[in-house]
């Protein structure tokens, strides 16, 4: 520490003078909060860089993200706001080490979970061998019965999957939930990573770091690996809702990076069972469609006959094996919260395996043993709506009133089903750039893994972290950013 | 995959609007650097220009700073400059995936320029100067598309879009003599001519050009027919209509799309019109008549070039579909754009809002 604090420039205020991670753990420093050999240029970096001149580049970054419209839209009654999701510069590093045990665990459970749904889809033996309540599934607002006996291409209901992931006091990685639907946010971990190289080259020299680039290319290839069989050469699309979508950046970005053309509903039609895409040249096969609409919009003529962001007829086709839609329909009964509980169980039953990563200890309130515990340690516990997302309607004990844990007693008591609760986990920190210097701030980790015929799982994935002090609510909604995330090429 | 109609579609109109704003910029410019001395009335004639009078005179009085914040600020103005950048970037968005990020970044950062425009950007002493900035900002655009768009069907489409407004616009120019004096009264000062025409030249960015070719100098005759028959000006009507004819000889014979026949018949007719007309010794006198006929000519093109491509009406390339008649689902946002239908600019822009 000396001998780095020597590059200093004795006038200027560095970024991380004063820093404190406090009782929790730290991703740059680990365990023994000493910088380790494996951070020290980045550390080193950090230390002879002067706090204005950082917070001047990460103002100039921030302006680039908005110019480039890495944005996302939010609307209000008068006007569509074009915001960017707050970038922090500096990275959250994960060793090799951590990392492998991040992508096998994240490699087991898409394995697993998507046995469980082809099981749910098919013969239900894990219902009827009572590993998984029945009612939980079939009773479940996100089950499709009319997948029952559809035969999907490779066995794969959740191509795109993204694991959230936090990690405790002790540095222990823990799942918090899966998002086996349409999970968002890979695009900000390739453009983090660029607006990083463009404008912040020299944190990272000295290290190397695994890239992230190559997402859309590794992403195609299993898109076109659960083609439909016979097709040779598929015809891939990525479906919108369109311009008016907030997350329709990340279209763009998906669609750009796989070379493919970006759809909306209204681009397709499908006749005699097959999907066809309108060109200025007539009509043209669509294959393969990674679409981004929610299951209930996807198919008017199927679920919701008001939504005109989807396609008539889309169910039919895909039912009948040809088309491919990923992620497929149905899969929302494996990553819905109250099922989470029990994906430890679901990973044992069908790979006979331990879980490479454990699930945050939790409560299921539907079940009266669990309600009960909820109740009683309520102002010690966080409390979650089983059906949102978000963020929202998450009430955290410790910081919460007497008065707002009532409240969400009586809530609780009203629909008990409707909710699970969780020990409160203390989100490890990371140095984030604030107007004082480096903070202490919780972040988690997403993610994603891509499934054909096989799992790949991008290296790193979505940091996000919670800006506000204290914070332990990370989503974009609630004032979080998000960082770029460094998976360190080897350990030595 | 061929080129989706929709994108098409985004790239014929991204290119209409940004030569639009370009164009009304060189226009609103023109009138406040040479636009003389009556302040006020000075500026009426923008209106009947653009058949804007009845539109307006609902909502404000005209003066010069209504008319201007109209034309450049006004989001309840479709036609102005605010409005029009709008949906170009809307058709940039949707064609995000398609167009070189340099061209989505510029006009990005040209939409959040236009969005700060505000009362003391427009005031007239600052008139020029914002409108010189619009104007480049608009070329900038255009000249990352040259430069960088990818030359596929894509880019005629583009080039379609800009060539068909250009030559709209320039008609329009051109019609600016005929509109004054419609605000005014016949004007009967023909000193004022030569004054005039120059301004005309400038506008349309002709003025040196015209002045190494033509000794004789500007009046009526001879600057009508440089900006309507000159092959090689690019603002100039018959350069717009021959790259308009390259372009959909590119689309039917570099790409086979054999349904651009229709369009290359409506282009031939104007090519035709322009021959005709470049014969009559009289047309500076007719040129009222005239422009309205190249206007409406436009529109028709334009109507059959949005039936042959944007619209979904074609059969199914692939075999296997070809025994079900496929587009038979007539999509109900499809209202067929009637070439003998009078239309104003402002209607067919309301379609394509819409």
């Amino acid at each position: 520490m000396a001998i780095i604090a020597a590059f200093k420039h004795p006038d200027s205020v560095s970024a991380l003078d004063g820093y404190d991670p406090r009782e929790f753990f730290c991703e740059l420093l680990g365990a023994d909060k000493q910088p380790n050999q494996l951070v020290a240029p980045l550390w080193h970096s950090l230390q002879t860089s002067d706090l204005g001149l950082l917070r001047q580049r990460a103002a100039d970054a921030e302006r680039e993200l908005f110019n480039l419209g890495i944005t996302f839209t939010v609307y209000t009654d008068k006007d569509a706001i074009d915001r960017i999701l707050p970038f922090d510069v500096i990275p959250r590093v994960l060793s090799a080490t951590a990392w492998a045990t991040i992508e096998s665990g994240v490699i087991q459970r898409v394995k697993a979970l998507n046995l469980f749904l082809h099981d749910v889809y098919h013969d239900r033996k894990i219902l009827k061998d009572g590993v998984v309540p029945a009612d939980l599934v079939l009773k479940n607002s996100c089950y499709r019965p009319e997948m029952i006996g559809v035969d999907l291409p490779c066995g794969t209901y959740i191509h795109i999957n993204g694991t959230d992931i936090v990690r405790d006091r002790a540095g222990e990685f823990l799942v918090l939930e899966d998002n086996g639907r349409s999970p968002s946010g890979v695009s900000y971990v390739v453009e983090n990573r660029h607006l990083m190289q463009r404008a912040f080259p020299d944190l990272m020299q000295g290290l190397k770091v695994r890239p992230v680039s190559d997402y859309g290319e590794r992403l195609l290839i299993k898109l076109r690996e659960v083609a439909p069989p016979g097709v040779d050469n598929p015809c891939v699309v990525l479906l919108s809702p369109g311009i008016y979508n907030s997350a329709y950046f990340e279209h763009v970005f998906l669609a750009r990076e796989m070379g493919v053309p970006l759809v909306e509903g209204r681009d397709l039609i499908v006749e005699n069972d097959r999907v066809y895409a309108y060109t200025i040249g007539g009509l043209e096969p669509v294959d393969v469609i990674y679409r981004r609409i929610n299951d209930d919009f996807l198919d008017p003529e199927a679920f919701n006959p008001t939504s005109m962001l989807g396609v008539p007829g889309l169910l039919r086709a895909a039912r009948q094996g040809r088309v491919t839609l990923a992620n497929a329909i149905g899969t929302g009964v494996a990553d819905d919260k109250a099922v989470y509980a029990f994906v430890p169980r679901i990973i044992k039953y069908y790979l006979d395996e331990d879980p490479i990563l454990a699930n945050v200890q939790t409560h299921i309130c539907g079940e009266p043993d669990g309600l009960a515990y909820t109740l009683a340690h309520l102002d010690r516990l966080v409390l979650k709506p089983v059906g949102e997302s978000g963020g929202y309607g998450i009430v955290v004990g410790p910081k919460s009133t007497k008065a707002e844990l009532a409240d969400a007693a009586d809530k609780l008591r009203a629909d008990p089903a409707n909710f699970i609760s969780q020990p409160m986990i203390d989100l490890s920190v990371t140095p984030t750039l604030t107007e004082t210097g480096a903070q202490p701030r919780h972040v988690d980790l997403r993610p994603y893994a891509i499934t054909g015929r096989d799992t790949w799982v991008l290296p790193g994935g979505l940091t996000r972290v919670a800006l506000k002090e204290g914070s332990i609510i990370v989503n974009s909604s609630q004032g979080g950013g998000t960082k770029d995330t460094w998976v360190l090429v080897d350990n030595t | 995959m061929r080129l989706l109609s929709r994108n098409a579609e985004c790239l014929f109109w991204l290119a209409r609007y940004l030569e639009r704003v370009a164009s009304l910029a060189r226009i609103v410019e023109m009138q406040s650097s040479f636009g003389g001395y009556d302040r006020d009335r000075g500026w009426n004639w923008l209106l009947t220009l653009h058949t804007d009078e009845a539109r307006f005179r609902e909502r404000f009085e005209p003066a010069a700073d209504t008319i201007i914040a109209f034309y450049l600020t006004d989001v309840a103005n479709p036609g102005s400059i605010r409005s029009s950048t709008r949906w170009a970037r809307e058709n940039a968005r949707a064609l995000r995936p398609f167009i070189p990020l340099e061209m989505w970044a510029q006009l990005n950062v040209f939409h959040s320029m236009i969005e700060r425009v505000n009362a003391e950007d427009i005031r007239l002493s600052q008139l020029p100067r914002t409108c010189a900035q619009i104007r480049a900002g608009c070329l900038a655009q255009i000249g990352i598309a040259e430069s960088t768009l990818y030359r596929d069907e894509g880019y005629e489409f583009f080039k379609l879009g800009l060539m068909i407004e250009r030559a709209d616009q320039t008609s329009r120019l051109l019609d600016v003599k005929f509109a004054q004096n419609a605000t005014t009264g016949a004007s009967t000062d023909q000193s004022d001519d030569f004054v005039f025409w120059s301004t005309i030249l400038r506008t349309a960015a002709a003025y040196q050009v015209f002045h190494r070719l033509e000794p004789a100098g500007a009046d009526a005759q001879r600057v009508a027919r440089f900006l309507v028959f000159n092959p090689s000006h690019p603002r100039a009507i018959g350069f717009c209509v021959r790259s308009m004819t390259d372009a959909l000889e590119m689309l039917r014979r570099g790409f086979g799309l054999h349904t651009t026949n229709v369009c290359l018949e409506a282009c031939e007719v104007l090519t035709e019109g322009l021959h005709t007309a470049a014969r009559d010794p009289a047309l500076h006198l007719r040129l009222h008549e005239f422009n309205d006929w190249v206007q409406q000519s436009l529109i028709g093109l334009t109507a059959e070039i949005d039936n042959a491509f944007f619209r979904k009406r074609m059969p199914a390339l692939a075999a296997e579909s070809t025994d079900a008649p496929i587009g038979s689902k007539s999509p109900p946002d499809v209202a067929p754009v009637s070439q003998s239908q009078k239309q104003t600019q402002t209607q067919t822009q309301d379609q394509k809002q819409s």
